[in-house]
């Protein structure tokens, strides 16, 4: 899976500086818009009389945002939830289930890696159904409210604006959390029961192999029966041993029963599918063929520059630095595991993997060479395991301790090497971990269904905020926008700060309609420099945008769940400071909107 | 005389502006007016008049482009003034998807009323306005009586020092009309101080104590409606079961005194006259104030 | 008057809306077939180029439900949907997200199934530019075999698109026979029961495989589908070149005798076959307009015809011809003369121009000698046989021609040496070679490699051709090299005279070097 290392970075360490540009960041937005507020009012009502308007509004906002009565924010919310339920949340809920139902017709359990459609699927569908959702009510509630001048009969009673925003949004999330909740549990027993499945296996499947002398007891191998287009290799042994090979990520137990003579076989549930594995990540730098510090590996000619390749047979390697590995949490060694890509300059021998090693070194001894420990056989799209002992010998001949040797202050860096001249190893920071101990899936899934709640938290916050000031259709659609731009926030700022092909949308849009390809100049005329001078000022308020806007798609855990990553509670913790920190300036934006509205218009 | 004073405005005024800040209509004209406790109130006027607007102002449903209005002597923008507040708007304007039960009990909880309290008080205002048939029933399926008692009730919840009714006899039957006014009498009996506005002029002679009549966003009259009605030259005498030998002398008796007999027979709703003069004055002399306190 | 007025104007729009709805029906109208002796109608516009297009699937006998609910939730937007998904697909690819990239087919598939450049080229992305990604050969097989398998969805909805056939069988035959792990890819193949199904062992050979699809694209398009981008020409050859190739194979994994001889008889028979398969040339009939047809198998028929006819022409007077070549040779200049006369090799460029002219000028076609025949009574009879001279010399060159382009007379030679004795048992012993020097017994490799040569060269002596023939030798140049380690081992000098240096020459020479100077290094550079 692909993880940005900015992602991974430990939630203390982020918080501090986040906390500090937050701080800085609202701070200077309240700064601007007293101003704006202390002028607009200074043009109507002269400088000093704008002054007591200004720090009236002020003490307000303070008496109206501290003297929140949880009880009425509550009767809010019920009504809130009310509302949703009149509105129809159930028809979401049924559509939900339709989904589901044909969703079998394109989910193909013989994929490479079927529990990751699935799970891509039903997190995919849960966010895009919910998240709609929450933008339909929380666009339209309020605006209903002040049309239907159902808003005449609250405001008059004690109920301040700030109490009316929050109870909408915590209305909302109540609703969204229910029907999360529910969605969530259906999708589990719908992923479950979709990659359930056993094969059959019968004394005829199995031969003896090769090379075995006739009339002795001989391993026996064979395959299993099809089933979700895939087979696994079984191999039993005399003794009564078997394994089972992985297949699509998973295996079977195998149980040998004997009834007298007659021998059958049983496999078990398939395991291995769902998990939610936990990583250690370290930090990754590159050493280059003579062995020196480098940035980067060499790109092997690959468009998406996530991996860095190192060359085979020289000094070159992908140097990971673990902090905080303690003999505690990790009594046995350090269980490795990777995803090494694998890029051939000839072919060498086709059946075997390109080899490749693995050694540690103490990171507080920059002289010392790092010692091989294993070599190992590359594997390439699927986890390679590595186990890396405490007690190994060095190639000197020494004994060597793991942790009393090369585990420095609980740093340690492991170093890939691709011993094959000629041949490159690619990685990036997330394709070396160890991994402790998994974590419970169930809990993993619930973690993912938690970013789509979070990512709802931004809708709601967002769609209450528009509505608090637009009529229902355009706070929909405002919302709409929202959303969408922070879907495409990447690609939002890409397009501003230039990084696409094809120029801004104006130069594109004279492009598209004149079928220019997209990297040829554009004949210079009028009609171009309209069209930079317009994308010049689109680009400033895509860059606005994608400031403001907070980057939906990273809330989404869907990769981390699917993919089989446990998500760890940093990520949990940051991204829903982050929500938060979102979520409450909007907040406080939607109250002064609500706040200075006339209601009775 | 301060503590009595529970609704005031100083020359408040209000011109609704478009979308661009251009000024459409002057609603309201730098309109004073004083509610003391313990009477009930009436805003008279046509369609149009400004009334509306008044109590919108009143209760911070909109704000004011210059003057003030003070309720319990705060700014009608402030909240916690809503705490003693009743307001009956001109259509009840509820959650249709709530049942009358459900409805009180909201609005109670935006009082922050205790439980049992808010239970005993949604009970007995149901079983007050009638309803106690209907209370499971959502309010949609409602009639526009019932809604209206409804709306009443929920006006009540808090036991208001200050009731604000926006056209309370609105489509309302002669006896549900008859009900509300007993009601509003029954309201004023118990301390409360009502302001009313409606443009039925048999309302507000029944029940106001003072009224004000506003045409155009003006203010033409004010008083008690008593005094507004007494027109000082003008006798009227009503007696039963008089004969018409004595009918001759008493109009003997008139004209020896150099009275002159205007009619005889029953008196028309005064109210109206004067309403209907009042409005005829204005447009022929727009802008002048009628008569003076 | 209003409402007379607004009267008028619904009845205004319902004429309207019926107007409107008049094309509508006579563009969608749905076809209905025959019932119990009603005529079926064949539909409105659109149905009938549904079935002219066999894009209607209620005529496959089954509708997809997956594919029609999202061609109906596209709304109308399959196009715009299947760019996206095409978009998605590549970025998938680009980042080496598989398990996507494959869901994303499919759905692609499902919105536009009727779209052949999708399945066409998905299929060839799959087995070949995904396979490539995988570093294990197993897991590559998977992919070509993903491959394989989409284009066998791809038929499903797609019946009369032979195109899909010809991919699977190449797919099938050349991507699995011919890759860099040919052997390891031939292996798994064979022992693939969940491709192969209920196939016997016996036929499980990627090239049989390949060429019973190739067969089924040539029986399709004898039904009358039209396939894609291909020419009968070539497309017609790939079965019978697949068998060509099986046979070859075998021999290569070590099968010969009676199987490798029955193959390549089969080969042969097959060659033949093709040499009888009518095919439409780009050539124009001059009186039909039509194009003109011919079989690969009949060059030498109409050579001989053409050879029988102008005899008959000669001896109706016998020495004409010679005589109008020397009018014709005496009318040329002196250069021109000068330069036919010079042999060819020491012509200078000036007088190649000159006798490539002067060859045209003097020849004498069959019409010239017919009309030019002394009895005039025998004019006309002669003027007819020149005219079938001329047509069965024209479509002889043709023939030759189109020879040329698929190897035609090689691979009907090829398949002939190929079952002769002398060169099954030449490979057969060579190939005990190769297992003596696998398995360390050098005395009996080099036995066996000296035999072996002794028999090629009986072969090559009848042969010549095939000293040069690197298709046919591949194994053979292989083996020398084998040959000479094995010499090097029991250190023993390459003997002078090496038996088959000039195969070995030619191998040389088409790898670029020269012979003499770097034979010495030819075990090093097969290292």
């Amino acid at each position: 899976m692909v993880i940005d290392p900015k992602d991974v970075v430990p939630f203390l360490t982020w918080l501090l500086p986040a906390l500090g540009s937050w701080l800085l960041v609202v701070m200077g937005v309240c700064v601007v818009v007293t101003a704006f507020g202390w002028l607009v009012a200074a043009m109507r009502h002269g400088p000093i009389r704008a002054f007591s308007i200004t720090s009236h509004v002020f003490r307000n906002a303070w008496g109206d945002l501290v003297r929140m009565s949880p009880q009425r924010i509550w009767a809010l919310a019920r009504l809130a939830i009310h509302e949703s339920i009149r509105r129809r949340v159930v028809v979401v809920f049924g559509v939900f289930i339709v989904v589901l139902l044909f969703a079998g017709w394109f989910l193909d359990p013989g994929s490479v890696d079927p529990a990751r459609l699935y799970l891509d699927f039903v997190l995919t569908a849960t966010s895009y159904l919910v998240l709609l959702l929450a933008l339909f009510l929380s666009s339209l509630s309020l605006p209903t409210d002040l049309k239907n001048r159902t808003m005449y009969t609250v405001v008059t009673k004690p109920v301040r604006a700030s109490e009316i925003v929050l109870g909408r949004i915590v209305g909302f999330m109540a609703v969204g959390t229910m029907l999360l909740v529910v969605m969530g549990a259906i999708s589990y027993v719908f992923v479950e029961r979709g990659l359930a499945h056993t094969h059959q296996l019968s004394a005829d499947d199995l031969q003896p192999v090769e090379g075995s002398t006739p009339g002795q007891p001989a391993t026996l191998q064979g395959k299993t029966s099809l089933v979700h287009q895939h087979r696994h290799k079984v191999i039993v042994t005399p003794s009564g041993q078997t394994s089972v090979e992985t297949e699509q990520g998973h295996i079977h137990a195998l149980t040998i029963l004997k009834d007298g003579d007659k021998v059958s076989y049983k496999l078990g549930p398939a395991e291995g599918m769902l998990v939610a594995r936990v990583p250690v990540y370290g930090k990754l730098t590159f050493r280059d063929r003579k062995g020196q510090l480098a940035a980067k590996g060499v790109n092997v000619g690959d468009e998406w520059t996530y991996r860095s390749f190192i060359e085979g047979g020289t000094l070159a390697a992908c140097v990971w630095t673990f902090e905080g590995i303690t003999p505690k949490q990790f009594p046995n060694g350090l269980p490795v595991e990777m995803n090494i890509e694998v890029f051939r300059t000839y072919k060498g021998e086709i059946t075997k993997g390109v080899p490749g090693s693995l050694s540690v070194r103490n990171p507080s001894k920059p002289d010392n060479k790092p010692v091989e420990v294993r070599i190992f056989e590359s594997k390439e799209f699927v986890p390679n395991s590595q186990h890396i002992p405490t007690q190994f010998q060095m190639p000197n001949g020494k004994r060597a301790d793991l942790f009393r040797d090369f585990v420095d202050n609980g740093r340690i860096e492991l170093w890939l090497q691709c011993v094959a001249p000629q041949q490159y190893f690619g990685a990036a920071q997330a394709d070396l971990y160890l991994r402790a101990q998994n974590a419970s899936f169930a809990w993993n899934f619930a973690k993912g269904y938690f970013g789509i709640w979070l990512q709802m938290l931004l809708i709601v916050v967002l769609g209450v905020l528009f509505s608090t000031f637009l009529s229902g259709p355009v706070a929909m659609l405002a919302t709409l926008g929202a959303l969408l731009g922070g879907f495409f926030n990447d690609f939002m700022y890409r397009l501003a700060t230039g990084q696409t092909y094809g120029g801004g949308p104006f130069e594109s849009l004279i492009r598209l309609w004149t079928q220019q390809n997209q990297t040829s100049p554009m004949e210079p005329g009028l009609q171009t420099t309209t069209a930079k001078a317009l994308d010049q000022v689109a680009e400033y308020f895509l860059l606005g945008m994608s400031t403001i806007l907070p980057d939906f798609s990273h809330f989404s855990f869907a990769d981390y769940v699917a993919c089989g990553f446990n998500i760890s509670s940093d990520t949990l913790l940051t991204f829903t400071c982050r929500a938060l920190a979102f979520a409450l300036p909007v907040f406080l934006a939607a109250y002064f909107c609500l706040k200075n509205r006339e209601i009775g218009k | 005389m301060q503590s009595e004073t529970i609704v005031e405005t100083r020359s408040l005024s209000k011109v609704y502006r478009d979308f661009w800040g251009r000024q459409k209509v002057r609603a309201l004209k730098a309109l004073d007016l004083e509610v003391r406790r313990g009477e009930i109130f009436g805003l008279l006027g046509p369609n149009g008049s400004g009334k509306t607007t008044t109590i919108k102002l009143i209760l911070g449903l909109l704000f004011p482009t210059s003057g003030q209005a003070l309720v319990f002597g705060r700014d009608a923008t402030d909240v916690t003034k809503n705490q003693r507040i009743g307001y009956l708007p001109e259509e009840s304007y509820l959650y249709r998807f709530l049942n009358a039960e459900e409805t009180l009990d909201f609005y109670g909880r935006l009082f922050d009323i205790p439980r049992a309290v808010r239970r005993q008080r949604v009970a007995d205002l149901i079983e007050m306005v009638g309803l106690d048939w209907a209370k499971r029933r959502q309010l949609k399926e409602y009639s526009k009586g019932m809604t209206r008692r409804i709306g009443l009730a929920q006006a009540l919840i808090n036991d208001p020092d200050l009731v604000v009714l926006d056209e309370p006899t609105t489509g309302l039957d002669p006896i549900g009309t008859r009900e509300m006014k007993d009601l509003i009498l029954k309201l004023r009996d118990e301390g409360k101080t009502v302001l009313m506005c409606s443009h039925l002029l048999a309302d507000v002679q029944d029940v106001c104590d003072r009224i004000a009549i506003l045409y155009q966003g003006e203010l033409k009259e004010m008083g008690r409606v008593d005094s507004l009605l007494q027109i000082r030259d003008v006798t009227e005498i009503r007696v039963a079961g008089l004969n018409a030998m004595a009918q001759q002398e008493v109009r003997e008796v008139i004209e020896r005194n150099n009275g002159h007999v205007l009619q005889m027979g029953n008196p028309t709703t005064t109210l109206e006259d004067l309403f209907l003069k009042i409005i005829h004055e204005s447009q022929e002399h727009p802008g002048r104030r009628v008569r003076g306190k | 008057m209003g409402s007379r007025r607004s009267f008028v104007r619904k009845i205004v729009y319902l004429v309207l809306i019926a107007a409107l709805l008049m094309p509508l029906y006579w563009l969608s109208k749905p076809a209905t077939s025959a019932v119990k002796g009603e005529q079926g109608s064949p539909g409105g516009v659109l149905a009938q180029l549904r079935s002219k297009d066999h894009l209607s699937q209620t005529q496959l006998g089954q509708i997809d439900p997956g594919s029609v609910t999202i061609k109906l939730a596209t709304l109308g937007l399959r196009g715009v949907a299947a760019n996206i998904l095409w978009e998605k697909a590549n970025d998938f690819k680009m980042k080496k997200d598989w398990a996507n990239f494959g869901a994303t087919l499919n759905q692609i598939t499902k919105v536009q199934p009727n779209f052949i450049n999708v399945w066409s080229n998905q299929a060839w992305n799959l087995s070949y530019n995904i396979s490539v990604e995988f570093d294990d050969f197993r897991q590559r097989y998977r992919w070509v075999i993903k491959g394989i398998e989409f284009l066998m969805d791809g038929m499903r909805y797609n019946q009369h698109q032979p195109r899909l056939q010809w991919d699977t069988g190449w797919f099938i035959s050349h991507k699995i026979g011919k890759a860099d792990e040919a052997k390891q890819f031939r292996k798994l193949f064979r022992e693939d029961d969940d491709f192969n199904g209920s196939r016997p062992l016996a036929e499980r050979d990627n090239w049989l495989v390949g060429k019973k699809w190739f067969e089924e694209t040539v029986a399709m398009v004898e039904r009358g589908d039209h396939i894609l981008g291909k020419g009968p020409l070539l497309f017609r050859s790939d079965g019978p070149m697949c068998q060509m190739s099986y046979a070859d194979n075998l021999e290569k994994d070590g099968t010969f005798g009676e199987v490798a001889k029955n193959a390549w008889a089969g080969a042969g028979r097959e060659w033949q076959r093709y040499g009888t398969a009518e095919i439409p040339t780009s050539w124009k009939n001059e009186d039909t307009q039509t194009p003109v047809v011919i079989r690969l198998g009949e060059q030498e028929m109409h050579e001989e015809a053409a050879r029988k006819l102008i005899k008959q022409i000669d001896a109706m007077e016998p020495g004409l011809r010679e005589k109008l070549k020397a009018e014709k040779r005496a009318a040329l200049s002196k250069a021109q003369r000068e330069a036919l006369d010079t042999p060819p090799e020491k012509r200078t460029g000036r007088q190649q121009e000159l006798a490539f002219q002067a060859e045209a000028e003097v020849d004498v076609t069959h019409r010239e000698v017919a009309r030019r025949l002394s009895d005039k009574t025998r004019k006309a009879e002669a003027l007819k046989l020149a005219k079938e001279a001329a047509d069965h010399e024209q479509l002889a060159s043709y023939i030759s021609r189109y020879r040329d382009i698929v190897n035609y007379a090689y691979w009907r030679q090829r398949a002939q040496i190929e079952q002769s004795d002398g060169l099954l048992a030449a490979r057969q012993i060579i190939h005990r070679g190769d297992q003596a020097y696998a398995e360390g017994d050098l005395i009996n490799a080099r036995k066996n490699y000296q035999r072996g040569f002794e028999g090629w060269r009986k072969v090559l002596d009848r042969y010549p051709s095939l000293v040069a023939d690197e298709s046919a030798n591949e194994s053979l140049t292989d083996s020398i090299k084998q040959y000479r380690r094995v010499l090097g081992q029991l250190d023993e000098p390459m003997p002078d005279k090496f038996i088959l240096q000039d195969v070995v020459d030619a191998h040389l020479k088409s790898q670029g070097e020269e012979p003499k100077k770097k034979q010495e290094e030819l075990p090093d550079a097969a290292k």
